[in-house]
């Protein structure tokens, strides 16, 4: 095998280019995924509804964008649905954060449906015993408790995402997978962009790793902060 | 107070309650005996409507509870409930887990529900751990919090549902003097319970319930000492 003679030099020539992709890949991923908690959230509770004319929308908005390929919905919404509603294109990037949004709260929906029917359900019992509203009680009691067993799989969802912005690159969106195709199409050369382009994701998702880390670790069995906890003080109290 | 009207309930197929009439007044202590799935705890749970009832009704001082119009929150605030399973908020601490209903469904003061939780927490003897986590406390702990809890709504009515039978044989005691304070100083109680001393003791009415009805009902000394029924009979000379 004739192994290329790597240039890295080529790939620092476009800095610019990779750093730019980075910054949109990373923006992609960051607007898709906060809209993707806001509408998990709200969908996630719709799946929970009792009431049919909420729950079976949820369920089928769940159920369409769970079962069909990203690429294809990133398609269909950047040259079909967009165009129809506004009667042209708002550019990649919208097209692109809609797209990873949309299907990002799909997936969420499931995580945070079944962190909240994790919950015991005395906690939701004991709070409305007390007088409380449904919608308080979910805000006060179950969902602070809930929101802590949805961190790993949330976390999970968010390195899921990270990834999969970069098929924003067929619709044109020049993020960081976009940066080595140019980078490759000028040079005919394929190491050196592509391998510059994995590394840089894998740079991104380590950082994610490590800030997921962190949370899941703030959040972890206890709810004592560690300084104070004791394990336990039985028998009556003075 | 509590007038029950031809009460039933089902879970499907199951009927679990099958037509209960009862009515307690104000100041009562009532207990509810009876062996597992008799619908004891059912009954219970159907006065402050955390099950939906089937057919008949529920009145609390002559409001309908089980009326589609009725605010069911605001019948809660002056219902009170204890658990078998505590269901202490684990993520709150001791004084939040007591405040956070008088503040958010109350509009409470946030520093006159704190006066309002310490002065309970000094009543079940535990003054010293406001600031604990319940994941810190021993079950009886967890349940005397619970009951601090529940009273902090200034309910006029408490239901107990089997409060002890989770608990270590150690820890019954404390609980059931906490139980036995409220019942001095006035509160009207129904007290689902396998301790049949403190129904003997304390109940001024006991309730016998088998198989989803009311087989018998009077004061301890009828109930305990001569029972009509062959059911409550066979029933009293296992537990007694």
């Amino acid at each position: 095998m004739d192994f290329p003679n790597i240039r890295f030099d080529m790939i620092w020539e476009y800095k610019e280019l990779f750093l730019h992709g980075l910054w949109v890949t990373l923006s992609l991923t960051a607007l898709g995924y906060l809209g993707g908690i806001i509408l998990g959230l709200i969908l996630g509770m719709g799946k929970l509804s009792k009431r049919k004319w909420i729950f079976y929308p949820c369920k089928y908005y769940v159920d369409f964008f769970r079962g069909t390929p990203l690429l294809v919905q990133i398609l269909l919404i950047h040259t079909a649905l967009i165009p129809t509603i506004f009667g042209h294109s708002l550019g990649y990037f919208v097209s692109g954060v809609t797209a990873l949004m949309l299907n990002c709260g799909a997936y969420n929906a499931e995580i945070i449906r079944a962190g909240i029917q994790s919950i015991e359900k005395g906690q939701m019992e004991a709070a409305r015993s007390l007088g409380m509203p449904h919608s308080l009680a979910m805000k006060t009691i179950i969902l602070p408790q809930a929101f802590r067993r949805m961190v790993p799989p949330l976390g999970n969802e968010l390195i899921a995402l990270l990834k999969d912005s970069s098929l924003v690159t067929v619709i044109a969106a020049n993020d960081l997978l976009y940066a080595g195709k140019v980078v490759s199409g000028a040079y005919f050369r394929f190491w050196e962009p592509y391998i510059t382009v994995a590394i840089l994701y894998l740079l991104l998702t380590f950082i994610c790793t490590k800030i997921i880390a962190y949370v899941e670790n703030r959040f972890s069995n206890s709810y004592v902060p560690s300084s104070r906890r004791k394990i336990f003080s039985f028998g009556r109290s003075a | 107070m509590i007038k029950i009207e031809g009460l039933h309930k089902s879970f499907g197929e199951l009927e679990v309650l099958k037509g209960i009439d009862y009515e307690i007044n104000e100041k009562e202590i009532i207990c509810v005996i009876g062996p597992s799935g008799s619908g004891k705890s059912t009954f219970l749970r159907c006065i402050n409507m955390l099950e939906e009832i089937t057919a008949g009704s529920v009145f609390i001082d002559g409001v309908k509870v089980n009326d589609p119009k009725t605010n069911i929150n605001d019948i809660r605030k002056d219902v009170g409930m204890v658990f078998q399973q505590f269901n202490l908020f684990p993520h709150m601490k001791v004084l939040d887990n007591i405040t956070v209903s008088p503040r958010k469904v109350k509009n409470m003061d946030a520093k006159e529900a704190e006066i309002l939780a310490r002065q309970l927490l000094e009543k079940v003897g535990l003054a010293d751990k406001a600031n604990a986590y319940p994941e810190q406390l021993s079950g009886g702990q967890m349940q005397r919090v619970a009951i601090a809890r529940a009273l902090a709504m200034k309910p006029r009515v408490m239901l107990f549902d089997e409060p002890t039978s989770a608990l270590d044989p150690e820890m019954v005691k404390e609980v059931l003097d906490v139980m036995k304070q409220l019942a001095y100083e006035g509160m009207t109680m129904v007290v689902v319970t396998h301790e049949m001393g403190f129904a003997r003791e304390m109940c001024d009415r006991v309730l016998f319930m088998d198989q989803g009805l009311l087989m018998e009902e009077g004061t301890p000394a009828q109930i305990f000492n001569h029972p009509n029924h062959e059911r409550t009979k066979a029933f009293l000379s296992k537990v007694l």
